[in-house]
């Protein structure tokens, strides 16, 4: 057979094969009707065979799917599989949310890879990590859990180019094609494939500004379940011998890193201070100082802490990456300045070295008022 | 792509492509690479119920396809393959062997389209230099010049984890930042930001040391190990 056709019969072979193994997913993904978010009960579920077809739903703006989405990842039960997809390699990971009598529990865990979980219940905040036999367990107000994040809004609108780009089926459910394109390189942007009837994102990709695509999420399954048992959020890596890092303890009251108020003397156009507090992280020795800066969709955190005494001189700077989000630290007068967040690196590399002790920010923006 | 290769190359996936369109796709998709890519996101989602469900193939398909691999020698000799093939074997234990080979299928063409596959080798070249960055550049007036090439040096994308040195990935010293930003973070990007941390793969972040003045600049430090 000349190599052409054989290529093409190979092609052709592993379409069908693929056709088949796909049409697993159309029984995994179990639709719900209605939603509690929206009125409807976290319970109600219809088979695939048995969902509707494509229906009208009402009209909404782009920004109104963006909040309804944020809803129902904040308020849904849910359980999916999903696969992770970044720098070249796919992993998948399964996550479990759960809100009942108003307490988030949620527990997010690798299934082929590291074997890391991360597990919410309530106010406790627990990350298991085998390849560091290490626990880090953090303590966080309760109300916190479900404060979500702020409604998108102008600022946001101001940042983004939030539009419906398309309609489209994926997995058998229909989509609108959310496009969150950033305006500037100091923030990422979003496609977003939002279930119709769940408001489920099922298909996420994180862009550059050039539309590039630099992670992506996928649902293989998700089911929107009435009832998860507790037995859901229990780990399955076994601690015997872990070290366990915790702030057990209630969070600092008044006991910052420094007396000293922190701020940014400038900040990247469009981001404003949204909250700041002490912030005791597991295993350091004093609280530090948490900023938390958003340009409505995308956050920074910047944690001050006080540093080695001997470090004024010289100022170490560290970056590091967790997937697409970046982290930078420097030392600045003898406290260690880190920035964290979902932003290019250049964008925690601008906000710490601008923070300061004692000065007010000069955005254009004026700093929203502290969380707690 | 235009929308309907995008709608073609889904029903396809759907099994609602009428043969001779799935014919002509199928030779479309050996010569076009962008839609390769795409073909093979969608593959992921397959793959991923494979893992989850133990999905168990057509056993005439699958003997076919295990024949044309088999018969493959740079699917069967690529070391890259085989690593890959590892990875994605490790949780598939127990599964149907027809699904095995399905997956083995998937990897032979990343092997050859990776997600946005030029954009990677620029990002893991890129990576090194701009752990390398000179304090000039760190000021926030050139973050914002500079941060506007995203095709050159200073490519915003990601390097693959995979990559030594461009893995900077977290200690758990990072590991306290990350979990206790993580809850001022909306729920998508919180949902992304602990993926990427749990799939991350242990190493090392990278040290750069700036003197004041800005004109002494070290590559990665092994002092960072001790983070």
């Amino acid at each position: 057979m000349p190599r052409a056709a054989r290529s093409n019969e190979r092609l052709r072979t592993l379409t069908l094969a693929w056709a088949v193994a796909a049409a697993g997913a159309l029984t995994a993904l179990e639709p719900a009707r209605g939603s509690a978010a929206e009125g409807g009960t976290p319970g109600d579920q219809v088979r695939a065979a048995e969902a509707p077809g494509p229906k009208a739903s009402p009209a909404r703006a782009p920004a109104q799917w963006l909040e309804r989405m944020n809803r129902a990842l904040t308020m849904r039960n849910y359980d999916g599989t999903f696969a992770h997809w970044h720098g070249g390699t796919v992993e998948m990971l399964r996550i479990i949310h759960r809100l009942q009598d108003g307490q988030v529990s949620e527990r997010l865990v690798s299934l082929d890879g590291s074997g890391r979980e991360f597990i919410r219940t309530g106010s406790s905040l627990a990350c298991y990590l085998p390849d560091r036999r290490t626990v880090l367990v953090e303590q966080r107000p309760e109300q916190e859990s479900l404060a979500g994040f702020p409604a998108v809004d102008s600022q946001a609108a101001g940042n983004y180019d939030i539009r419906e780009i398309a309609r489209m089926r994926l997995n058998r459910r229909d989509t609108h094609v959310i496009s969150v394109a950033p305006r500037d390189e100091f923030r990422y942007g979003y496609r977003l494939w939002i279930d119709d009837s769940t408001a489920m994102p099922i298909k996420t990709q994180l862009c550059d500004i050039d539309g590039r695509v630099i992670e992506q999420l996928v649902f293989a399954n998700l089911t929107m379940a009435a009832h998860i048992p507790d037995s859901a959020f229990h780990p399955e890596v076994s601690t015997e011998g872990f070290q366990w890092l915790r702030n057990d303890a209630a969070p600092p009251a008044a006991v910052p890193a420094s007396a000293a108020v922190w701020n940014a003397l400038q900040l990247p156009p469009g981001f404003r201070l949204m909250a700041r507090g002490p912030q005791t992280l597991p295993g350091a020795p004093a609280p530090a100082d948490h900023l938390v800066f958003s340009d409505g969709l995308a956050s920074v955190s910047v944690f001050v802490e006080h540093g080695d005494p001997g470090a004024a001189e010289v100022t170490e700077v560290r970056s590091a990456r967790v997937g697409s989000s970046s982290a930078f630290s420097t030392m600045s007068n003898g406290y260690k300045i880190t920035a964290v967040g979902e932003v290019p690196p250049a964008t925690v590399r601008f906000i710490a070295t601008q923070v300061r002790a004692e000065q007010p920010a000069t955005t254009t923006t004026t700093p929203a008022a502290t969380r707690r | 792509m235009n929308e309907e290769l995008d709608s073609q190359l889904s029903a396809m996936f759907d099994d609602e492509l009428a043969s001779a369109e799935c014919e002509l796709l199928a030779r479309r998709l050996s010569r076009d690479g962008e839609l390769k890519a795409r073909w093979e996101r969608y593959a992921v989602i397959a793959a991923a119920i494979r893992a989850e469900r133990g999905v168990r193939l057509n056993a005439r398909i699958a003997r076919r396809v295990s024949v044309i691999v088999g018969s493959e020698p740079a699917l069967a000799g690529h070391p890259a393959a085989r690593r890959r093939e590892l990875r994605w074997l490790r949780p598939a234990a127990g599964a149907a062997v027809a699904a095995g080979v399905a997956a083995v299928s998937i990897l032979w063409l990343r092997a050859q389209v990776p997600l946005g596959g030029a954009v990677a080798t620029t990002a893991a070249v890129s990576a090194v230099p701009s752990s390398r960055m000179t304090a000039s550049r760190m000021t926030p007036p050139a973050a914002a010049t500079t941060a506007r090439a995203p095709r050159g040096s200073d490519s915003y994308v990601v390097p693959p984890a995979a990559h030594g040195a461009a893995a900077l990935v977290p200690a758990t010293e990072l590991a306290n930042y990350v979990v206790a930003h993580s809850m001022f973070s909306s729920p998508v990007a919180r949902r992304n930001l602990l993926s990427s941390f749990i799939t991350s793969e242990p190493a090392v972040p990278g040290t750069v040391t700036v003197s004041v003045d800005g004109i002494q600049d070290s590559p990665l430090d092994a002092k960072s190990s001790a983070q």
